[in-house]
C-alpha cells in the first residue's frame, strides 16, 4: 500500500477552513491552507457583529486568524487556487497555482506607506462592496492576515506600462518586486477539506427591488460595511443618494432565496437573524431610528434565536411584517416606496433606507473545482454530500471533505463545528492508513 | 378531490407560502383596497369555495400576469383566475362587461354559424391563398375597429397592414372567411364551453388549409393558440409565431426593406406578448432593423405596466388610472408614438386619450398610441404614407357595422 501522508490541503481560509486548519495543527499535522484571496479570513471578516450575541465579528475572528497564520504545523498560501488533485484517500497529489503578489510576504511589514504613494487610485474596492475605492497597490482590509500590501496587475501602471515604480522607490524594506512570477506548488496530503464558501447573490436582475436603480436600495453585505466602523463609512449609516443619516430602515428578507423564480428554492438559513441583527445594530447606531424587517416566515430556530428575535422587538422596538414587500419607486428625497400586503390590503410605506437580505449562492468557481477536485455538485452547485444523514462532511470522493457553506447553507457556527468535523474525519483517514497499512 | 381543489392543484397555488408579493407588485391592488392576490389564494387554500367564487373581486383581476412572473414559487394565479371565473359564473357572479356585453355577444355568435364577412378588408392589390404553407390569423381586429371607430379605427388596417408586409417578403398568406374568434375573451371571462366551440372550429379550418404556421399579430390571439388551445388540444400539428418573430426571420434573410425614418416610438409590452409569452425582444429589434429610434419608458419588460381591462369585463376607474400611468410614462420620454401588438392595449389607451373631460395631466399632450402592425406596413420602402386601406372602404365599413348589429339582435 502506498504511503499515507501526514498532512491534509485545506482549500478555503475562511471560518470553516479556519477552524478545521487549526483542529488538525494542533493535532500535529500539518496543513496547506490555500486561499484564493490576498488575505485569510473569508466572509466572517467582513461582517459587523455575528448573532445572537451581538459579538464584533472581526473581532473573535482576527486572533483565529492570526493564530492559524503564525501556527508551526499550518503553511497559509494566499492568491492561491488549486489546479490538479491526483491519487486516492491516504495519497493524493495536489498542484497548487500561487499568483505573484509583488510584493514580499516575508519582507512586507504592512507599514502602509506605499499606499499613500501609490499614484493609481480610484479602483473598485470589492472587498468593501464597491462602496469605496483603493490603489493599484493596496491593503486587502485593515486586519488583513498576512498583513501585506497587494499589487493589482491589471491597473499597477508599472507593471501595464513600465512606468511608474513609485511603491518600489517609496518601500524601505524592499518588498516589492515587479519581476515575482505565478509558481506551481506541488503537496502530497493524505485527506482534503473543501471550505470554500458562498458567493453573494447580485439582486439587480430582480427588478422588484430596484436595486442598482434606486440609490438607498442597499443589499445585506453592503449595510454590514457601513455599519462596520472599519468600513467605508467609519460606521455611521449613510443613504448612498446624499449621505444623510436615515431615519427609518426597511430590511425585507429572502431577496432571490425561497424562490424557484430564481434558481435558489433553498432557505439561505441565516437572513431572518442577520436582518434582525441589522435592526437592532441600527438603533444602537442612530437612536430613535424605525426598522420594519418584511419576512415571509419567521425562521429562528437554533439556539437563543427565538429570544434574540423577541429581544429585538421588546427591548429595540423592531417592527416584524409578515409579508414579502418590493421597492417599485422612490419619493423626490431619494426614499424608496415599499409595497407590502397586510392583511389582504395592499399598503405602501416611504423609509428612508432599504436594505435587502440577498440570498447567498454556491461560488461561481464550484463547477471548474469540483472538476478539479472530482467531486460532484448538487442541483443548485453546492459540494454534494455522501449522505444528508449519516455523512453530511463527506464529499463524494473518498478523503475529500466539505465544511461551511460550500456544502449547503449554514451558519457561522454550523460552519465552524462542521470545520472540526471535517478535521476529525481528514484525522481518521491519516490515522487508520497508518495504523493498518 | 373536489373541483376547486383541482383548480388550486393545476394553477400551483398549494406551493403559495403566503409571502404577499403578488399583492406589493399588483397594480390592481395598489388602486382596489379590497384586491389582494393573496388574499383571494389563501381563502381558496382554507377552502372558503362559495366566498372567493361568489367574490365580485375575481373580475378586478386583469390577468397582467405581473405576479405569475414575480413569484418566487411560481404560483399561475392568472390561470387559476381564468379558471375560477367558470365557477362563478355558474354561481351567477357575472362581470359588468364594456359596450352592455355586445362584444362577447359578438364574439360568441361567430361560433355558432353566423354568416360572416370576415374578409372585407381584402383589397384586389393584397394577394393571399385558400390553401398553403403560412396562415396568417386575421383575428378581430377590423371588427373592433369598426365598434371602437370613434377611438380605434385604426385597428380597421391591421389585416391588410399585415398581408402587404408578408407579400413585400414575398409571401402570400392564406386567409380564411371561416374563421371564427379566437375565444381570447370569453375563457377569460368565464365562458369555457363557446370556447371550445371556436377553438375547435379554428382549429380544424386551419388544418384543413394544409398550413405549417400560423401567424399572429394580435397578441391576445397568439397567446390564447399558444397556451389555452395546446392546454386543451396538445399539439395543433402547426406551428404558431408571432408576427414579431417571424420578420426578425424574414429580414435576416435580407426579405424586406424599410425606408428612412425618422420617427421617435416607444414600445408597449402587453400582457400577452410580453409576461404572457416571453416576447420581449423581438419588437425591439424589429425597430431596430427598422432603423427607427426606441425611447424607452421607465417599467418595460417585465415590469411594464397594464392597459387596465381584460377581456372587456372590468373597465372602471381603477383602470382609467393604470392607463393615465402608462401613458404619463409615454409622454415622460417625449414618445410620439406608442407602439403596441395588442388591440385591446390600444383601444384602451386611446379610449382615455380620446375623452372629452380627460385627466388634467393628458392635457396638450401629442401622444399617438398606434399598431406595430400598421407601422411596419407604413415604414416599409415604397409604402405610401397611410396603409390603403381607407376611404374608399367606408361606405363598406358601414354596411358590415350595421349587418354585425343586426346580427347582434338576432342573435340571442
Amino acid at each position: 500500500m502506498a504511503e499515507t501522508m501526514s498532512s491534509v490541503l485545506v482549500i478555503g481560509g475562511g471560518i470553516a477552513g479556519i477552524q478545521a486548519s487549526l483542529d488538525l495543527a494542533d493535532k500535529g499535522v500539518i496543513v496547506h491552507l490555500v486561499e484564493k484571496e490576498p488575505s485569510i479570513g473569508g466572509r466572517m471578516a467582513q461582517l459587523d457583529k455575528t448573532f445572537p450575541t451581538n459579538d464584533c465579528s472581526i473581532c473573535i475572528l482576527a486572533p483565529k486568524m492570526a493564530d492559524c497564520f503564525g501556527h508551526p504545523n499550518i503553511n497559509v498560501w494566499t492568491m492561491s487556487e488549486v489546479t490538479e488533485l491526483e491519487g486516492s484517500r491516504g495519497n493524493f497529489k495536489a498542484k497548487v497555482l500561487k499568483k505573484a503578489r509583488f510584493v514580499d510576504e516575508n519582507k512586507c511589514t504592512g507599514c502602509g506607506d506605499c499606499l499613500e504613494k501609490c499614484p493609481t487610485k480610484g479602483l473598485t474596492n470589492t472587498w468593501e462592496q464597491k462602496l469605496t475605492t483603493r490603489r493599484a497597490i493596496y491593503m486587502p482590509f485593515m486586519q488583513a492576515v498576512p498583513r501585506v500590501a497587494v499589487i493589482d496587475p491589471e491597473n499597477c501602471k508599472f507593471l501595464t506600462e513600465g512606468k511608474c515604480g513609485v511603491c518600489k522607490k517609496i518601500c524601505k524594506r524592499d518588498a516589492v518586486d515587479y519581476e515575482m512570477k505565478d509558481a506551481m506548488l506541488e503537496f502530497n496530503v493524505g485527506a482534503v477539506v473543501v471550505a470554500t464558501g458562498y458567493d453573494v447573490w447580485d439582486p439587480t436582475s430582480s427588478t422588484e427591488y430596484g436595486y442598482g436603480k434606486y440609490p438607498n436600495v442597499f443589499t445585506a453585505m453592503e449595510y454590514e460595511r457601513i455599519i462596520n466602523a472599519a468600513g467605508p463609512t467609519h460606521g455611521h449609516i449613510q443613504r448612498r443618494s446624499d449621505g444623510g443619516e436615515p431615519a427609518s430602515i426597511a430590511y425585507i428578507q429572502c431577496v432571490g432565496s425561497r424562490s424557484l423564480k430564481t434558481g435558489h428554492p433553498y432557505c439561505c438559513s441565516v437572513c431572518c437573524m442577520h436582518s434582525t441583527k441589522e435592526s437592532m445594530l441600527a438603533r444602537e447606531h442612530i437612536e430613535g431610528i424605525k426598522t420594519t424587517i418584511f419576512y415571509k416566515d419567521m425562521r429562528a430556530c437554533a439556539k437563543g434565536f427565538n429570544e434574540y428575535v423577541e429581544r429585538a422587538k421588546k427591548d429595540y422596538g423592531v417592527e416584524y411584517v409578515n409579508s414579502d414587500a418590493t421597492v417599485q419607486g422612490q419619493t423626490e428625497a431619494g426614499n424608496p416606496i415599499v409595497s407590502f400586503d397586510v392583511g389582504g390590503k395592499f399598503q405602501q410605506r416611504e423609509f428612508d433606507m432599504v436594505v435587502l437580505a440577498t440570498t447567498l449562492v454556491p461560488s461561481e468557481k464550484n463547477v471548474a473545482l469540483a472538476k478539479t477536485l472530482g467531486t460532484e455538485l448538487d442541483e443548485f452547485h453546492f459540494f454534494k454530500v455522501r449522505d444528508h444523514t449519516f455523512e453530511p462532511i463527506s464529499s463524494t470522493r473518498p478523503g475529500v471533505y466539505l465544511a461551511g457553506y460550500c456544502a449547503g447553507p449554514a451558519d457561522i457556527p454550523e460552519s465552524v463545528a462542521m470545520g472540526s468535523a471535517a478535521a476529525a474525519k481528514a484525522m481518521e483517514d491519516l490515522i487508520q492508513r497508518k495504523v493498518f497499512a | 378531490m373536489t373541483k376547486i381543489e383541482k383548480i388550486i392543484e393545476d394553477a400551483g397555488a398549494f406551493d403559495c407560502v403566503e409571502c404577499g408579493k403578488c399583492t406589493s407588485l399588483c397594480p390592481v391592488a395598489k388602486l382596489n383596497p379590497n384586491f389582494a392576490p393573496r388574499l383571494i389564494v389563501v381563502k381558496a387554500q382554507a377552502g372558503m369555495e362559495s366566498e372567493v367564487k361568489s367574490d365580485k373581486d375575481i373580475w378586478s383581476c386583469v390577468t397582467c400576469e405581473i405576479c405569475n412572473d414575480m413569484c418566487p414559487y411560481k404560483v399561475n394565479f392568472s390561470g387559476f383566475i381564468q379558471r375560477m371565473r367558470a365557477e362563478a359564473i355558474e354561481m351567477g357572479n357575472s362581470p359588468l362587461c364594456s359596450e352592455a356585453g355586445a362584444i362577447h355577444t359578438m364574439q360568441r355568435l361567430t361560433g355558432k354559424g353566423q354568416k360572416q364577412n370576415r374578409l372585407v378588408w381584402l383589397t384586389n392589390d393584397l394577394r393571399v391563398k385558400e390553401k398553403g404553407d403560412v396562415y396568417f390569423f386575421t383575428g378581430c381586429s377590423y371588427q373592433l375597429g369598426i365598434l371602437f371607430k370613434d377611438r380605434a379605427a385604426e385597428l380597421k388596417k391591421v389585416p391588410a397592414s399585415v398581408v402587404k408586409i408578408l407579400n413585400a417578403a414575398g409571401i402570400e398568406p392564406v386567409v380564411s372567411n371561416d374563421e371564427v374568434c379566437c375565444g381570447h375573451d370569453l375563457i377569460w371571462s368565464g365562458n369555457e364551453a363557446v370556447f371550445k366551440d371556436l377553438m375547435k372550429k379554428n382549429v380544424e379550418m386551419i388544418r384543413a388549409t394544409g398550413a405549417k404556421t400560423v401567424v399572429f399579430s394580435c397578441a391576445e390571439g397568439f397567446r390564447t393558440f399558444s397556451l389555452d388551445y395546446q392546454d386543451f388540444l396538445g399539439d395543433l400539428g402547426f406551428e404558431v409565431k408571432h408576427i414579431s418573430e417571424y420578420l426578425l426571420d424574414l429580414i435576416e434573410q435580407g426579405k424586406l426593406d424599410f425606408k428612412e425614418s425618422n420617427v421617435k416610438v416607444t414600445y408597449h409590452d402587453s400582457c400577452r406578448l410580453g409576461r404572457h409569452m416571453g416576447i420581449y425582444d423581438e419588437p425591439r429589434e424589429l425597430l431596430k432593423a427598422m432603423n427607427v429610434e426606441l425611447v424607452e419608458m421607465p417599467s418595460i419588460r417585465e415590469k411594464a405596466l397594464c392597459c387596465g381591462v381584460n377581456a372587456f369585463a372590468n373597465c372602471s376607474e381603477v383602470s382609467r388610472k393604470m392607463q393615465l400611468d402608462r401613458l404619463l410614462e409615454a409622454k415622460g420620454v417625449n414618445a410620439g408614438v406608442m407602439l403596441t401588438f395588442c388591440p385591446k392595449c390600444l383601444i384602451h389607451y386611446n379610449c382615455l386619450l380620446s375623452m372629452e373631460k380627460k385627466p388634467v395631466e393628458l392635457e396638450n399632450v401629442e401622444l399617438v398610441v398606434g399598431d406595430f402592425s400598421n407601422f411596419i406596413a407604413e415604414q416599409l420602402k415604397g409604402a405610401t404614407e397611410k396603409t390603403s386601406v381607407g376611404h374608399e372602404n367606408v361606405g363598406q365599413v358601414g354596411n358590415v357595422s350595421n349587418s354585425e348589429a343586426e346580427n347582434m339582435k338576432g342573435g340571442e
